[in-house]
């Protein structure tokens, strides 16, 4: 495959900028076009950028027109953002899928779809196995609406991939990023002056590193794979070590008034916390990464505890403990 | 394997170098007052409390004034406020489980008591665990609370000539719950899950597992030295797949800790438990009821089976692992009735 014609979706996020800045650079890339109703993050000098709503059937027709044979699909919400209710993000993520299929239907050309999908598929679970493989997925109930929606979107790619056998559909199960500057739910949970906890509860973490997300992503747009694949930085990292090497202070809450207090916060200005990671907090998730090592090919450069001390070495917050050490160990 | 702080502040303080020598359950020097965890060095407190006020008096900012006075404390005490306030800086390694060696080792001396003092544990034949790769120790379970786990790992890092802590294989019902969540991730615990298992035996662990489950866990006291039904054979299959020995282990001591005399099913009910055990002293004089009885143990490791002969495919033939299984159970209940002979009274 020498050359590549690529469609992102998604553009005007954070990743999706980084990830067409990537992709620009490439030469086996012939050609790159973005999709989304915001503009990219970036001045980008080679991607055509096509302004429109995912959710509009109008897609159907710009799609084709690109005659790519990759589409990325990075435009699903993991937690909406300012300004942005649930219902519309549930809207984006469900709607918005299913008009990109009915696009690729129409695209004759197309060869592969990647998705920048979530793990959070798996759900959080404290009687589940440590580290979820891929087929793992759906053995505890769907238990939130981001969760369903990611549960749905998997299936359309699923239906489309098995009506479609020459397209090769990539399910990226995404955990969720972290790195020096992204601004993703855990960095803004870790930039709180006060970070709430559940009481007695040290959930293990997972996380992959900004950079990873991209090059995996890249990865798997260069040698698609079949059907779901995690990433994630091997290991894991404790919430407690987590905040502390944030410098942060707790607030533990008892699981019960952890919702009223966590609400009573946003009106005071503290980040809202989804539903979906009320319960990461509480009872943690990791995955199993041997499949994109081994078959996409990818081998993460930073581990989850590495993808955490690059984020922690560029904040500049309060670092009371630090400066406490160095007197003791005088 | 750093001996914990306070075992060493006692009156034996001067051999602090040398290892503790390898005590027997009957050995005198348990009862010594010193050698109990809560020995406090006054005279130290009273001349860092100084220490510190003078700092402060003499201009000096918060953290300083404290790290000038730690110079006042003995060396142990010293290194554990440096712990401290390192781990508080989150500069602490667990692993990818959650297991915190520091934190096991931590806690060392107050299994150490219970091992030595309350329990008077003896163990034998810790030799046959092995010391490098992977093995599965798979245990009989009783005493509704998991302390059997912790004195196996206990035994093995005192009478094993190059201890490690074993990983065990935890009742998922016990990762609902607060702290008790934590301390079990950090002592080695890990979700009572084939897929977890594999994984250990996969990074040459020693996992320790107990395939009576719940039903050997909250055995009625009348039942309580015989062996239940082992599941499905799971830890089998497990073992062959992996090649891992098989080192079947008999505790005896365990089964008196907590005579469960009764259960309450709505109880259990309400709290989501698999049971909620009654027993003389549980819920009848509620926290207090927790406190073990001090009964005495004797924790024997068998001959370890070797299954790398079978091949991994043998875990696929039923009736081969129900055999295997069975020869498991059989040397464990022979270990159990061979421990109850060799320990004698239960409680003297």
């Amino acid at each position: 495959v020498a050359s590549r014609r690529v469609l992102i979706t998604g553009v005007g996020s954070f990743l999706g900028t980084e990830i067409a800045r990537r992709l620009e650079t490439d030469p086996d890339i012939d050609y790159l076009a973005g999709l989304d109703d915001r503009p990219p993050r970036a001045r980008l000098e080679r991607m055509d950028f096509i302004e429109a709503d995912i959710r509009n059937p109008v897609i159907s027709k710009l799609i084709p027109q690109a005659e790519v044979d990759t589409i990325v699909h990075n435009k699903i919400v993991r937690r909406p953002g300012p300004g942005m209710s649930s219902r519309s993000a549930h809207d984006i993520n469900v709607i918005g899928s299913l008009q990109l299929l009915a696009a690729c239907e129409k695209a004759d050309t197309l060869s592969s779809i990647v998705v920048r999908g979530s793990a959070g598929v798996y759900g959080s679970e404290p009687a589940a196995p440590q580290f979820f493989t891929e087929e793992m997925a759906r053995r505890y109930p769907l238990r939130t609406r981001f969760q369903r929606d990611v549960a749905e979107i998997e299936n359309y790619f699923d239906t489309f991939s098995r009506r479609h056998p020459r397209v090769v559909c990539t399910m990226l199960r995404y955990q969720p990023s972290i790195g020096p500057s992204l601004d993703s739910q855990v960095t803004r949970y870790l930039a709180q002056p006060l970070v709430p906890t559940y009481l007695g509860f040290d959930p293990r973490l997972q996380f992959v590193h900004e950079a990873d997300a991209v090059d995996a992503l890249v990865a798997a747009i260069k040698n698609p794979v079949r059907g779901p694949v995690n990433v994630a930085g091997p290991g894991t990292i404790g919430l407690t070590r987590l905040v502390r090497l944030a410098g942060k202070p707790t607030l533990p809450l008892p699981p019960g008034v952890f919702p009223t207090v966590v609400d009573a916060g946003r009106r005071l200005g503290l980040d809202s916390i989804s539903p979906d990671f009320r319960r990461l907090l509480r009872f943690g998730r990791a995955v199993d990464t041997a499949r994109l090592v081994d078959e996409v090919g990818y081998e993460p450069r930073h581990t989850t505890v590495e993808a955490v001390e690059d984020y922690v070495r560029t904040q500049r917050g309060r670092r009371l403990m630090p400066v406490f050490r160095e007197a003791v160990a005088r | 394997m750093s001996s914990g702080v306070h075992t060493q502040s006692g009156p034996n303080g001067g051999g602090s170098q040398t290892p503790p020598p390898r005590k027997g359950p009957r050995d005198p020097r348990s009862a010594r007052p010193g050698s109990f965890p809560g020995a406090f060095p006054i005279g130290p407190a009273i001349s860092f409390l100084r220490r510190f006020r003078a700092g402060l008096d003499s201009g000096r900012e918060l953290p300083a004034a404290l790290g000038e006075a730690g110079g006042a404390l003995p060396r142990e005490l010293r290194e554990a406020l440096d712990r401290m306030v390192r781990r508080l800086a989150g500069d602490y390694q667990e692993d990818e489980w959650g297991f915190d060696e520091e934190f096991a080792d931590a806690l060392l001396p107050f299994l150490e008591f219970l091992y030595d003092s309350w329990w008077r544990v003896e163990t034998v034949g810790a030799r046959n665990v092995p010391s490098h790769g992977r093995a599965l120790l798979v245990a009989n379970h009783a005493g509704i609370l998991p302390w059997d786990a912790t004195m196996i790992s206990v035994g093995l890092v005192r009478e094993h000539p190059l201890p490690r802590y074993p990983r065990f294989l935890v009742l998922d019902w016990a990762f609902q719950l607060p702290y008790i969540s934590v301390a079990m991730r950090k002592l080695g615990g890990v979700v009572a899950s084939p897929y977890n298992a594999l994984r250990l035996l996969e990074q040459d662990e020693l996992v320790a597992v107990f395939p009576e489950g719940v039903k050997g866990a909250g055995k009625p006291f009348k039942e309580r030295y015989r062996l239940q039904r082992f599941g499905r054979g799971g830890f089998v299959e497990l073992a062959l797949r992996t090649g891992s020995p098989i080192v079947p282990v008999g505790v005896v001591g365990s089964e008196e800790i907590y005579p469960k005399i009764g259960e309450a099913p709505p109880l259990a009910r309400l709290i989501g438990a698999p049971y909620f055990p009654l027993t003389p002293t549980f819920p009848l004089l509620g926290p207090l009821g927790v406190i073990p009885l001090p009964s005495r143990w004797r924790i024997q490791f068998g001959e370890p089976i070797d299954t790398v002969r079978f091949g991994p495919d043998a875990a696929e033939d039923r009736s081969f692992v129900f055999e295997l299984s069975e020869q498991v159970r059989e040397s464990i209940q022979q270990l159990v009735y061979e421990g109850l002979v060799e320990r004698g009274s239960a409680f003297l």
